[in-house]
């Protein structure tokens, strides 16, 4: 999974002999439609109604629009969200669920003239780093009250952490679809090779270091350990190593940077004597996302700290097979990078259409063995089972969504081991988090491109900007 | 980097306006002769008009904007008047002042790759009596690329470890180096690339200059004993003056702006920011950063330095004529 | 050609100077063959290796198993179909929408005279001094929301046609040929009694062919060569020009398969420069001036 901002590309699938003249045809079709801008609106009273809370009436006449239905490429997907679709509306026959194929679901650029024009569907997909914008732009509907354990049965059981990066000042204002929380990825074929053992992943940043030397003497340009420094996807990654370590970016009231201090030394010397010292990172540098995982995919790397989906990607996208890969907890384990998506509701539609979206959310998101989480269906329609993600379970939903994951596995799930059984405390990005990376990016590609980078100095100027951009709101 | 595209001539080498209809007539004539003006004006307008709306809505208007965006921001979902605030925030940005630094850093070594790379292959270009028109082709040929693919396939050229560029350093024994990923090479990679990709279209606009120099200025220099860097020096340079300074011109106004290259070799900032250039700030503010009055106040801060510019040379041409 | 230029015939005719002569010529054949044609060769041979062999160090100047498989790949995967429709769609569309506009708006300006049409020239010469891309910004946020109209251009290909009309080179180009047509031909149509328009379609028309020309290959190239303005207008992946398109695309399928992508998305451009070369260059240098 990524943050927000960083580009998440997918590869479109092979489509079915799209010819030039019918591409033609298709986009000229579409060229008529312009969508209007001018239509957002609606009686905007939606907060004061008085039963908030309580379920939707099943004969309340609804029609709700919502995006991020899959694309017809990825057709098991797609035919698992109509079948939900057809079981959602024999509780609710009156609600009418018009789905939107965007794909990918978010793009920046997109989403952004989407708020601008307030043209996003009444049920739309954002990230969890994008409240502020959504806010800014007056975009969402405080759901407060019409989030409880009555319309969300599961809620009890929510990862409460996962729940207040869709709050502001108290206010909910999203319902999570999917979240990730950061690990060290493994190439076991590489681990063997270098006489490692693939089952027991190091655990800190000392074994990270003398894997990578062993991988890396395989030699063939194989690298041990690979690190982001570009497209602000460096400074992400350094928050995520200095959570693990324990740190934090920015301090607790969020008005300084917390990172110029023995632990972030620490992180940018260690990856400074891998570079240099054991000359276990390759030489290419200045890598984004996309980068690592190519390495990785072609068995030209060893780790990287990533998410889950990473292998989903790689095996989807690059020919990589799940088998080959392993996952362990951040190295250090104190606090891990999350991240993840949600769906959040439209500023200013009626109460009941607000309460069959949060009844539709819950039904096909939030509900354990049924929607995304009936992962018998989602192997019978041979799509990939075991991934640890999302993971916004705790207590009794979170034991038996694991049981229920593991009994329909598609894929070896004692290669996670080390990750599902040693669960780390999620943290949020800091605030102004792509600023803060944009200036973390400047310090994680100069250890990496000059030997001679002096990091001390590094995390002066570093903690210098951020504190700038911390003053500056 | 060369601009792309061929140059203008200053409007003021334009033919005059056109003399007022200078018939004058008895009253009746006069009101068709109005009639008649008011109709050909009608239609004339009517001919200017998609291009006006056009050029309304997606040019005059868009600069109108960046004026005012300028002075805006975002608050809670509404637009509130910014004061300054957006100018003091550029300017507290240590990116600013980086940013102003690589891309007059890009400038330089443009000029210096770009304006005089073209020139000195067209002078070559011009003597060679043979294979003129497949030479011309070839270093024409990378304009007519796609961006993306001329800047990967650099990047994959660049790359230290089994990059084409370093492969063939080794194979003649000098050193290796990190082109894209040293703070001292990086911005310098950049030009390089940009050279290759856009200086055909210079080096065809110098030939044809070149050409239109009069055999006989030779001739009477080598009479005076002129050797071929004196002859370059006293005839070809003063002779294409007029196209060198104006490709200049456009050669600092597009360099200035420099997107693409950086933006695709190097996700942008490069190492330590090294290639990080205004454009590329002013794109992270509004697209990164959901900042627009900030970017458009650096639009309009780039946008006084290149008019300044501008000014200052028009003036200066102007003075160097009389 | 028989121009005298910088090194004088006497010279050339001595023997050294022949010698001096061919050698330099070579070398710089050779040179520029290399320097020019190589990365299109390094390209279109990186597309038909094998992954395993494209990672090789040091690589193979000839690719050892040939993959042709690899560019239908590409083809697929990355859909480049549509994605070369999307951009010939929008090529084309501009090149209309330019050649309609920009050439009526500079025939009246250069030959019908308006009132204030100097003004409205001098306010279209003003925006080529203003970089364009400072302008991105304010741009984008007009088609997101188009005054008056109140329409989204996103994901439209409006958003590519109609701010390309905005091309005040191409007005400029198309003005100073047209006053350069002899006051008289139009008299005589004008005398006639032919309108405007049909003056403009039968006799300024057929004599400009070749400015029609040069100002359409720039304006099909230029749609052709953009990146920033389609990347942040079109993001749609359904509705994206071939260059945004592989950019987005570039890190998700393999070197080799990119590296095919890139050979097919540099072809219509290649043979459309092959084909007009002699069109092309001399436009030019159209707008270029002698000493």
């Amino acid at each position: 999974m990524r943050s927000s901002g960083i580009r998440r590309p997918r590869a479109r699938r092979r489509t079915t002999a799209a010819a030039l003249a019918s591409a033609l045809a298709l986009t000229a079709l579409a060229a008529c439609g312009t969508s209007s801008s001018a239509d957002g609106g609606g009686d905007g009273n939606a907060a004061d109604a008085a039963d908030a809370g309580s379920p939707l009436d099943p004969k309340a006449k609804v029609t709700l629009t919502i995006d991020c239905m899959p694309p017809a490429a990825e057709k098991a997907e797609l035919k698992q969200w109509k079948e939900d679709v057809a079981a959602f509306n024999e509780k609710y026959p009156n609600v009418t669920i018009k789905g939107k194929q965007t794909d990918p679901c978010l793009e920046p650029p997109r989403f952004t003239a989407m708020l601008k024009a307030k043209s996003q569907p009444e049920v739309f997909y954002t990230y969890f780093t994008d409240l502020q914008q959504v806010l800014d732009n007056d975009g969402a509907a405080d759901i407060s009250a019409y989030v409880n354990d009555r319309t969300v049965p599961a809620l009890g059981d929510m990862d409460p952490d996962v729940l207040d990066v869709m709050k502001k000042d108290g206010k909910l204002y999203g319902l999570p679809f999917s979240n990730y929380t950061m690990g060290l990825l493994i190439n076991r074929p590489l681990f063997e090779k270098a006489g490692l053992d693939p089952d027991k992943p190091p655990t800190t940043w000392a074994q990270v270091r003398a894997a990578a030397k062993k991988i890396s003497a395989l030699g063939d340009g194989v690298a041990g350990f690979g690190e982001y420094s570009a497209g602000n996807n460096g400074g992400w990654h350094f928050t995520a190593t200095t959570y693990g370590l324990g740190g934090s970016i920015v301090n607790e009231d969020g008005t300084k940077a917390d990172f110029n201090n023995a632990t972030g030394k620490r992180i940018l010397d260690n990856l400074k004597a891998m570079r240099w010292d054991d000359d276990s990172m390759g030489k290419t540098q200045l890598l984004k996302w996309g980068d690592l995982q190519k390495q990785m995919a072609s068995g030209k790397l060893g780790m990287f700290i990533a998410a889950p989906d990473d292998i989903t990607y790689m095996v989807q996208n690059l020919g990589a097979k799940y088998a080959d890969y392993g996952m362990a907890p951040i190295p250090g384990r104190k606090a891990t990078l999350f991240g993840g998506n949600d769906y959040m509701i439209k500023k200013g539609i009626s109460s009941d259409k607000v309460k069959a979206a949060v009844a539709w959310i819950n039904f096909k998101f939030l509900t354990p063995g049924k929607g995304q989480f009936d992962w018998a269906r989602t192997k019978a329609d041979g799509l990939p089972v075991g991934l640890p993600q999302p993971n916004f379970w705790t207590g009794a939903t979170k034991t038996a969504d694991d049981k229920a994951r593991a009994a329909s596995s598609t894929m070896p799930v004692a290669n996670f081991r080390a990750f599902t059984d040693h669960p780390v405390q999620g943290r949020p990005e800091p605030p102004k988090a792509q600023e803060i990376y944009k200036v973390l990016d400047t310090a994680m590609s100069a250890v990496l491109t000059n030997e001679d980078a002096d990091t001390g100095k590094l995390l002066d100027t570093a903690e210098r900007q951020v504190d700038q951009i911390l003053a500056n709101q | 980097m060369s601009a792309p595209t061929p140059v203008p001539t200053l409007s003021k080498r334009q033919a005059p306006p056109p003399a007022p209809d200078s018939r004058a007539g008895r009253a009746g004539r006069e009101s068709t002769a109005f009639r008649q003006a008011l109709r050909r004006n009608l239609t004339a307008h009517g001919f200017l008009v998609g291009a006006v709306l056009c050029f309304s809505f997606f040019s005059w208007y868009p600069m109108v904007r960046e004026f005012f965006l300028a002075f805006e921001k975002r608050e809670d979902g509404r637009t509130v008047g910014a004061g300054w605030s957006n100018f003091t925030y550029i300017f507290n940005d240590p990116a600013f002042w980086q940013a102003w630094r690589n891309t007059l850093l890009f400038t330089g070594l443009a000029l210096l790759l770009g304006f005089v790379v073209p020139f000195v292959v067209a002078l070559v270009l011009n003597e060679f009596r043979h294979g003129r028109g497949y030479l011309r082709l070839l270093v024409y040929l990378p304009v007519m690329l796609p961006p993306v693919a001329s800047v990967l396939l650099f990047k994959y050229f660049y790359d230290p470890g089994h990059g084409l560029f370093n492969r063939m350093l080794g194979a003649v024994g000098l050193p290796e180096q990190q082109w894209l990923q040293s703070t001292d090479t990086a911005m310098l990679s950049v030009v390089i690339a940009a050279t290759w990709m856009n200086m055909g279209g210079a080096t065809l606009i110098y030939l044809a200059a070149l050409q239109g120099i009069p055999g006989e200025l030779y001739e009477a220099a080598e009479l005076d004993g002129a050797g071929i860097l004196r002859k370059i020096w006293h005839v070809t340079i003063p002779q294409t003056r007029l196209v060198l300074s104006l490709m200049l011109l456009m050669q600092i106004i597009a360099t200035m702006q420099v997107f693409v290259e950086p933006f695709l070799l190097t996700g942008g900032a490069g190492p330590e920011g090294a290639t990080l250039t205004v454009v590329q700030l002013i794109y992270q503010y509004a697209f990164t950063f959901n900042n627009y009055g900030s970017a458009a106040a650096l639009g309009l801060v780039l946008l006084v330095l290149l008019a300044v510019f501008s000014a200052a040379y028009v003036r200066l041409s102007r003075a160097g004529e009389e | 050609m028989t121009t005298r230029t910088l090194i004088s015939p006497a010279h050339l005719a001595r023997p050294r100077g022949r010698f001096l002569y061919w050698s330099a010529f070579v070398l710089v054949l050779v040179v520029f063959t290399l320097v020019f044609i190589g990365p299109l060769y390094w390209m279109v041979t990186s597309g038909l290796k094998s992954p395993q062999e494209f990672a090789r160090t040091p690589p193979t100047l000839v690719p050892e198993n040939a993959h042709p498989g690899n560019y239908a790949d590409a083809w697929g995967v990355m859909d480049l179909a549509k994605l070369l429709g999307n951009t010939l769609y929008y090529a084309l569309g501009a090149l209309a929408f330019q050649l309609v506009f920009d050439v009526a708006a500079a025939y009246s300006l250069s030959k019908l005279r308006p009132v204030l049409g100097n003004v409205i020239l001098g306010a279209m010469l003003v925006t080529l001094m203003i970089p364009a891309t400072v302008l991105v910004v304010p741009q984008y946020l007009t088609v997101l929301d188009v005054p008056i109209v109140e329409r989204n251009l996103i994901n439209s290909p409006w958003v590519i046609w109609l701010p390309s009309v905005t091309n005040a080179f191409n007005i400029f180009l198309l003005k100073r040929f047209f006053d350069s047509i002899p006051r008289e031909l139009l008299d005589a149509a004008a005398i006639d009694g032919a309108s405007p328009l049909r003056t403009l379609r039968s006799v300024v028309l057929p004599i400009s062919r070749p400015i029609l020309g040069v100002v359409s290959i720039f304006a099909v190239v230029g749609v052709w060569k953009d990146f920033l303005w389609p990347m942040l207008t079109l993001p749609d992946p359904g509705k994206q020009t071939i260059n945004v398109g592989i950019y987005s695309l570039a890190a998700s399928v393999t070197e080799n398969w990119l590296l095919a992508a890139l050979v097919i998305a540099s072809l219509p451009t290649l043979v459309i420069f092959l084909v007009f070369q002699r069109h092309i260059m001399s436009g030019l240098t159209a707008g270029s001036l002698k000493g």
